[in-house]
């Protein structure tokens, strides 16, 4: 870091580290307090409510036991297994032409194809078209009802043409001298540059196909076939009505923790993936690529 | 060539792509939380201990095929996942009575009733499905009515008779299905009716030597009692008199023993409706009276001072930790097993009484307002047209006699057994299999639409048990028949009121006005009282009110 030699410029360098300690503490405390209350024991949560620091001692993996455990938990979350894996091999599968064509700036029609891409992106049919659409085609109970209809994102479509709008043209003219076709252009040498795109828009894709929570609603009337979202805010409809109904499955841990404990659940598997995807994003991966 | 070729390719994908933009906005959906609807909560109060007589279901006909019935329907536990597709029921359903059930779980609130409009709006309603909505099942009934997607259902009425007799005998309810005269949904009995009530701790009363009150004067009296007098004796100043949270408009339900003692629980005056004075409380001076009485409470400070913010969670909690002697509760909330135990851990010998409603100055002891909720099922006109209508009924009839115990409690000798009265019992069932059992939940989905409360079902649902100190706890006896025999106004028409259009600023000044007098934020005066009732007008509240009563007159809930 750099070292401010002057009285202003240390005050200004205290008053940022002030600023972002806060900002940092603003995003942490939440967070701690959701780890802190899906770790709190029922008795504990009777008496004192989620206490900010809880002993050790005192930390208790049950609603994740209770969660885990329901039986359709391995049901929901294998259903979402495949409509991540699944949703983003396609969705990638369409992006990555599409933008690969689109940043051909010697593309004709290039400015109207780009325009009727952004069609779609700022006028959407609505629910009951696609309802139509997606019921005359016979996909309901079928993944593919909600991998389908969101496959290609126009916007990472956009955000993906950026990029490869920037790789130097050398790299594609040197492989069309050596013969390549443009698929072969694309798959041997964009798509190798282009690691950390491809990483951010699958990162996009499988966020959002994992946190798919309407649609499989919509569509998949087979209860087996519900994602991890949907069971889990079933969970958390029934827990919360427990005063109502006979059969209390939870009766060990508080509607809270089982909140919190179906927060962490849901978003651990992407937590774990940014940090494994962010060392990409820093590569230089074209340094000595291109020699000026 | 080259460049030709790349264009072919991306006109490809763009046509794809415009294809693919037939998708839904990456936004989530609004899934705004609602109160739940009436199937998930159990069933309403004990009639009869009859068993449903078995009846001549009708043969299905001759046909080699199977009618394909699609049924969408609210699950009994939400979590619990549908039944298997070996679900005896299915088989039995099929060899009996020539149906192939396909049973789709609907989700709750307003996920389900957006799948539902989806579902109309491309006339792909299913054969027989549950009403679900976040305002009121009526508006959507109508609206399926008007664009002409469900089919009457009068006729249906006499293909079930032991049905119609156990279930559809509340002419109100049909009433309330109907247009034109015509019976277009089939309602099902509603959930428990009149089940919270006032409870206060035996213990401290017997502990500082003090009657119950029966008076809003004389639970002032005992809450100061309960709040100053150390009434469990534990040397410390830690205990209020009243616990409470809001739940309900002003200041909530939870203290309806106060504003009962004045004739005015709730947001709306259905006690003097038939007299010709439906309209808001606010505008009958009993209410101003009954507010003079809880500004004494308030300022006395016998009140768990947390009240005002206190979730649902926080305030079982509280009592459950002993902090509050005296508060309007769910008698299952307060008295179910899984419930009662950390408070019984607690206080091993500590009670809680049920009280009667308290009489005010006026002799007025209304108790509370009785708005159970209930659900409906519809047939789509689809279904009607392609003659599934008898089908249907069959089935229907089917769940309430011969098949009502497989559909509520599941096989006899496997899942319950019976006693020599016909009561539910688990004498000899493996725990695992119980029909109370996790296990057990996904082929007992449905029972909602076998159930008709009868005190066997409600008795198999909240069974006695022994507290730690060996005393006998019984839910239904001690507690939910005795709020029962209270006075309670029945206030099912309040489900079909619409809301104001600027609802959320209407109700949100409304809430926040009585809660500034409540708490003493705000002197109640005449004068301060006639300005709060001026902005609730400057609000639209006497439009509010009429269209209340042209809905209810119309719906012929009104003289």
């Amino acid at each position: 870091m750099l070292q401010s030699k002057t009285r202003d410029g240390r005050w200004f360098q205290i008053g940022v580290g002030i600023f972002l300690t806060t900002v940092l503490l603003i995003i942490l405390i939440p967070f701690w307090r959701v780890i802190v209350t899906a770790f709190v024991p029922l008795d504990t949560y009777i008496t004192e409510g989620v206490p900010f620091f809880l002993p050790l001692k005192k930390w208790t993996a049950e609603a994740f036991t209770q969660l885990m455990g329901h039986t359709q938990f391995t049901i929901a979350l294998r259903n979402s297994v495949i409509i991540t894996v699944l949703g983003v091999a396609i969705s990638m599968t369409l992006t990555i032409p599409l933008a690969y064509g689109l940043s051909a700036r010697n593309l004709p029609g290039r400015k109207l194809i780009v325009a009727i891409v952004l069609f779609t992106y700022l006028f959407n049919p609505g629910l009951i078209p696609v309802y139509l659409l997606v019921t005359s085609l016979k996909l309901q109970n079928n993944f593919l009802a909600v991998i389908l209809p969101p496959a290609l994102s126009v916007f990472n479509t956009l955000v993906m043409m950026g990029f490869f709008e920037g790789l130097p043209d050398d790299f594609k003219e040197a492989a069309r001298l050596d013969g390549a076709n443009e698929l072969q252009v694309l798959w041997h040498v964009i798509l190798p540059l282009s690691k950390p795109i491809l990483l951010t828009i699958g990162l996009f894709y499988a966020v959002f196909f994992w946190n798919e929570f309407f649609t499989p609603i919509l569509y998949l009337n087979d209860g087996n076939l519900i994602p991890l979202p949907v069971l889990l805010r079933n969970i958390l409809i029934s827990s919360s009505l427990n005063e109502f109904v006979e059969y209390n499955a939870f009766s060990t841990t508080s509607v809270e923790s089982l909140k919190a404990a179906g927060v962490l659940i849901t978003m651990l598997p992407m937590l774990l993936l940014y940090p494994w995807i962010q060392r990409y994003f820093t590569k230089g991966s074209l340094v000595g690529g291109v020699k000026e | 060539m080259k460049k030709w070729t790349t264009l072919l390719l991306v006109l490809l994908i763009a046509l794809t792509s415009i294809l693919s933009a037939c998708g839904t906005s990456n936004e989530p959906a609004d899934t705004t939380a609602a109160e739940p609807t009436a199937m998930t909560e159990p069933t309403a109060a004990p009639e009869a201990a009859a068993a449903p007589e078995a009846t001549e279901v009708p043969e299905p006909a001759a046909a080699a095929e199977p009618v394909d019935i699609s049924m969408w329907a609210l699950a009994s536990v939400t979590e619990a996942g549908p039944p298997a597709d070996d679900w005896i029921a299915y088989d039995r359903i099929r060899d009996e009575l020539g149906i192939n059930l396909h049973y789709t779980i609907i989700p709750p609130q307003g996920d389900g009733e957006t799948k539902l409009n989806a579902a109309a709006a491309a006339n792909d309603l299913p054969d027989l499905f549950m009403i679900v909505s976040t305002t009121n099942d009526r508006d959507n009934l109508r609206t399926y009515h008007d664009l002409g997607l469900i089919a009457p259902v009068d006729d249906m009425f006499a293909m079930m008779p032991e049905r119609t007799k156990t279930h559809y005998n509340n002419p109100v309810l049909i009433d309330l299905d109907s247009f034109d005269g015509q019976a277009y949904g089939l309602p099902n009995p509603p959930g428990i009716t009149n089940r919270e009530g006032l409870v206060i701790r035996q213990d401290w009363l017997d502990n500082l030597g003090l009657e119950a009150p029966t008076t809003p004067a004389e639970l002032l009296e005992v809450a100061k009692a309960f709040t100053f007098n150390d009434p469990d004796g534990n040397g410390q100043d830690d205990t209020y008199g009243i616990g409470a949270f809001i739940e309900g408009s002003g200041v909530g339900r939870r203290f309806n023993p106060i504003f009962g003692a004045y004739g005015v629980v709730d947001l709306w005056n259905f006690v003097d409706a038939a007299d010709g004075n439906f309209g808001l409380n606010v505008r009958d001076p009993q209410y101003y009276e009954a507010m003079k009485t809880m500004i004494e409470f308030t300022d006395a400070g016998v009140i768990d001072p947390d009240w005002p913010t206190l979730t649902k969670d926080e305030f079982r909690a509280r009592w459950k930790q002993g902090r509050t002697g005296i508060m309007w509760e769910d008698f299952a909330a307060l008295t179910n097993k899984s419930n009662y135990t950390p408070f019984d851990d607690n206080f091993p010998d500590a009670s809680w009484t049920p009280l009667p409603a308290l009489t005010g100055p006026g002799g007025e002891h209304v108790y509370g307002l009785n708005e159970a909720n209930f659900s409906t099922y519809a047939v789509s006109q689809k279904a009607a047209d392609e003659g599934k209508k008898e089908a249907i009924a069959r089935l229907l009839e089917w769940m309430a006699t011969d098949g009502y115990y497989l559909i509520g409690f599941g096989e006899e000798g496997v899942n319950f057994n019976l006693d020599e009265d016909g009561y539910i019992t688990l004498d000899g069932i493996d725990p695992d299999l119980a029909f109370n059992s996790p296990a057990m939940q996904p082929p007992t989905q449905l029972r909602g639409t076998a159930f008709y409360n009868t005190l066997a079902e409600i008795s198999a649902r909240y069974p006695n048990y022994e507290t730690n100190n060996g005393r006998e706890m019984t839910p239904i006896k001690t507690y939910l028949e005795f709020f029962q025999s209270q006075q309670w106004i029945e206030g099912f028409a309040k489900k079909l009121i619409p809301p104001p259009e600027n609802a959320a600023d209407f109700y949100r000044y409304y809430d926040e006005g009585i809660l500034q007098f409540a708490l003493g934020q705000k002197e109640l005066t005449p004068e301060s009282w006639a300005e709060y009732l001026a902005g609730l007008d400057s609000l639209g509240a006497v439009q509010f009110e009429e269209g209340a009563r042209q809905t209810l007159t119309d719906a012929g809930l009104l003289p």
